[in-house]
């Protein structure tokens, strides 16, 4: 079954074609909609089991639409960093399932809208496994477009006028980031005359003037730092995250800030093969906005009472290390990067569909008036207890072992200071999540009513107890992703070395 | 001070991106890259190999198609990401079996202001002429400027123009509620539709024969293609003007 | 550089135009004009990408009776066509979102809407 060559357009197509089709199923009754979605999308994770299954066993492999040739048509390519889709599926899976009940609760929502929501989730989790698999400059462009589009939308989905606003901050500064990824497109298209990126990247070596490709790099540098949500240009993330309903929050949280990271190593990809330009202001600049990212996002963290605000600043924090990681460009970073994309995707969904369980039985949100829930919530509580301590990054959890390549890379290329900075913020992120431990076991409630709510229910419970297991699943199993990135991670850094 | 940053963001911003325009490969060369490499493929082999006299469109639709793809699902997205923002809390839905169509009426307290005579004679008018040119350029996009897209958006904006002088209910039928997502996802489902049926015959998803004996199939898979484009375009438009119009 | 900037001044108006729509998104306050703003810039994207296509003498890359070499590129045609149809849509959702806080805050003015939050 893994070898039918269809899979790879199929695994775009279907969430696309799903989306189209919610409307649709949903004209006789909106009830019909989420279950459509949850059908779509364990067929989309049917066709990426096997894709992932077919890179493990072949290495990379390529799909050509229309049967045009490389340079002429379009190419789906699916490396190692496309594994990535698996993930997408899973918590696009889980999140469609804990939306069930938690879209009918949101009061403000008009009832008509809920349809609209799973077609927009589908549309989002479309464009991005569209975005990490393809092979073409411009039709990264396209499915960027249609992911971030959704994106705005559902952050304004909840329909309160904070949400409308964020959503549209986040829109203006998406907006001007998918141009600048656009001008540059235009521009590497100008100097080679190609957009597909393994003959860019070969073509792009033989010019004569480098400016146009270092301003194209560093306009796409700049637009995936934007998506991606790093220092300075982290703005529109707090709010758009912690308004947006709870599901939404863990899919942009846990995915897509990591389309723009999954941009960037694509753009080096591109940048390391064609040799062209030294990279190294690129990286040193990377390294250093990463660990301010990593620093200054713990630090406000630390001091948000609200719980969602709080994991959006996380977020922050821990795109810094990836970054970072990026940036080290020793083998060592670069798969802890890497790595860290598909972790932090588990754990921060983890903590954010935990924390909608809450606000969804409670209607609180500040850690203040969630005292004392642990006694009422315990399987919730436990599972954000498990996020905590994966993001801490203390031993057997899915934290650790990236975090601890990331430094052990930062040791490697002689930058001690990072790795330093590395467990500096680790330690801030340790004090905000015993703030939050604190809050939920061992202080008193200061609602009283807090202590009679029920647990959360099943369609949200089983989520979130799903990812709190598979955090400490890949603590233990760590190795196999860190070994299954490796021969990309060679890949990417090969010209480097040679 | 703000004055003072924006001017040196703006100069942070102009600087690079001179410099970079600067160094490009002169403009209007014809041995730049842009014009020797795959845009002479297209140019040469394109007429036979894609099927289509104006190039722009074998490009669209038979090189790239799959960008195209992913327009046609940007647009929808729009549609869904509208619907999703503006629908609101005081007034059902189109069609609605709970809908009260004298309390909406009561509601929609027309704001609106009268249409001119002149206007309104003159557009009923044009009406079929302007459908009559959308349909040409959306089946003659192979051979002349145009496609689905532009003859997309000119029905959509006859859809509009027809709106404002007749009203939203008459209008309205023009798009039945059970066939209203069909519409609106036209596009998209074209599109699988004649992918799949390419894949069929040539192995390749959005694959088209290039076959002589199959010519006739291929030129009828682009048209069905711009066709279900023009008819998506136009219900996204529509629709999204109908619902802005109702809030 | 100046006799380069010259050769090359259709990308030189991009930029210009770029950066005046950069300048309405930070300095402007109305959130409609912010849009605008935006739209300006797409708009100098889309001329540049088209005005990579051009070459000296060239004509629309349309075969069939009449035509004649040189032709302009199709290529940027093509990309231009999905990038107007992106910004489209673009306008579409900004719009809405635009509509919704008028209805709800009764106002467009970025530094009211701050005060309200």
């Amino acid at each position: 079954m893994a070898a039918w060559p269809h899979w790879l357009p199929l695994v775009v197509l279907a969430p696309l074609l799903g989306a189209v089709f919610t409307p649709v199923v949903s004209l006789r009754s909106r009830h019909v909609a989420p279950w459509w979605a949850l059908a779509v999308m364990s067929a989309t994770s049917v066709a990426a089991l096997f894709l992932v299954l077919r890179v493990a066993s072949e290495g990379p492999f390529s799909y050509l639409p229309g049967g045009w040739q490389p340079p002429y048509g379009i190419e789906l390519r699916f490396d190692e960093f496309s594994a990535v889709i698996s993930v997408i599926c899973l918590i696009g899976w889980l999140a469609v399932l804990y939306s069930l009940r938690y879209t009918e609760w949101l009061r403000e929502v008009p009832k008509q809208r809920i349809p609209y929501y799973y077609a927009l989730l589908l549309l989002n989790l479309g464009g991005m496994i569209g975005f990490v698999v393809t092979g073409d400059l411009f039709n990264l462009f396209v499915f960027l477009e249609i992911l971030s589009l959704s994106a705005y939308a559902l952050v304004a989905f909840s329909g309160e006028h904070i949400a409308e606003m964020a959503a549209f901050k986040y829109l203006l500064m998406g907006a001007i980031s998918s141009l600048l990824v656009l001008f540059s497109v235009g521009i590497i298209f100008g100097i080679t005359g190609s957009l597909n990126m393994a003959d860019v990247a070969t073509r792009i070596g033989q010019l004569d003037s480098a400016a146009p490709a270092a301003l194209a790099l560093a306009m796409l540098a700049i637009g995936f730092m934007v998506k991606a949500a790093v220092f300075p240009v982290h703005i529109w993330l707090p709010d758009a995250h912690a308004i947006a309903p709870s599901p939404i929050s863990a899919v942009l949280s846990g995915l897509v800030v990591k389309v723009g990271i999954i941009g960037l190593i694509r753009v080096y990809q591109i940048y390391y093969a064609a040799g062209v330009l030294d990279l190294h202001t690129l990286n040193q600049v990377l390294v250093w906005l990463g660990a301010i990212s990593i620093v200054m996002g713990a630090f406000f963290a630390i001091f948000q009472d609200d719980i969602k605000l709080m994991l959006a600043y996380s977020t922050i924090s821990n795109v810094g290390y990836i970054v970072m990681g990026l940036g080290l460009s020793t083998n060592f970073s670069v798969i802890g990067g890497s790595v860290h994309v598909f972790n932090h995707a588990l754990i921060k969904a983890t903590l954010f569909l935990a924390a909608g369980a809450l606000i969804y039985r409670t209607g609180y949100r500040t850690l203040t008036d969630l005292r004392g829930i642990g006694r009422s919530m315990p399987l919730t509580c436990i599972a954000i207890s498990i996020g905590a301590i994966s993001i801490v990054g203390i031993p057997p959890t899915a934290g650790f072992l990236c975090k601890w390549y990331i430094a052990l890379g930062a040791f490697e290329a002689d930058q001690p200071f990072f790795g330093f900075a590395l467990i500096f913020g680790a330690l801030f992120i340790f004090i905000y999540y015993i703030r939050m431990v604190n809050a939920f076991y061992f202080q008193a409630p200061v609602h009283p009513e807090i202590l009679e709510v029920a647990e959360a229910p099943l369609s949200m419970l089983a989520p979130t107890l799903l990812l709190a297991s598979l955090c400490l699943i890949m603590g233990i199993l760590g190795r196999i992703p860190l070994a299954f990135i490796e021969p990309a991670a060679a890949r990417l850094l090969a010209p480097l070395g040679g | 001070m703000k004055k003072a940053f924006v001017a040196a963001l703006l100069i942070l911003t102009a600087m690079p991106l001179l410099i970079g325009v600067a160094a490009l490969p002169p403009h209007g060369d014809p041995d730049t890259p842009v014009h020797t490499h795959i845009s002479a493929r297209y140019l040469e082999e394109g007429r036979e190999e894609a099927g289509a006299d104006n190039i722009v469109t074998g490009v669209l639709l038979n090189y790239r198609g799959l960008d195209t793809a992913g327009e046609v699902t940007v647009i929808f997205t729009a549609l869904m990401a509208g619907l999703a923002v503006l629908i609101s809390h005081k007034k059902q839905p189109e069609g609605d079996a709970a809908y009260d169509a004298a309390e909406a009426a009561a509601e929609d307290a027309p704001v609106r202001a009268p249409v001119s005579p002149v206007v309104s004679f003159v557009v009923r008018l044009l009406a079929p002429f302007i459908a009559l040119f959308a349909v040409y350029v959306i089946v003659n996009g192979h051979v002349t400027p145009g496609g689905g897209f532009q003859g997309g958006a000119i029905l959509g904006a006859l859809f509009i123009a027809l709106t404002i002088v007749l009203g939203r209910e008459r209008t309205r039928t023009l798009m039945p509620r059970l066939a209203q997502p069909w519409m609106q996802g036209a596009a998209l489902l074209t599109f699988v539709g004649v992918g799949i049926v390419g894949g069929a015959l040539t192995g390749y998803f959005l694959g088209f024969p290039a076959d002589a004996s199959l010519h006739l199939a291929r030129k009828l898979m682009m048209l069905v293609l711009e066709a279900g484009i023009g008819l998506g375009g136009a219900a996204v438009f529509a629709t999204l003007f109908l619902q802005m119009e109702a809030e | 550089m100046l006799e380069a900037l010259w050769n090359n001044v259709d990308y030189v108006a991009s930029v210009v135009l770029f950066c005046i729509g950069l300048y309405i998104i930070i300095a402007k306050n109305n959130l409609i004009k912010k849009f605008l703003g935006l739209n300006i810039m797409e708009t100098a994207v889309f001329s540049f990408i088209i005005a990579l296509g051009v070459i000296d003498g060239g004509d629309a890359p349309i075969m069939g009776a009449g035509a004649h070499a040189p032709f302009s590129s199709p290529v940027p045609q093509a990309l231009v066509l999905t990038g107007i149809v992106v910004a489209v849509s673009t306008t579409a959702l900004a719009l809405s979102l635009i509509i919704r806080i008028y209805r709800q805050c009764g106002t467009i003015e970025a530094d009211e809407l701050r005060e309200m939050e």
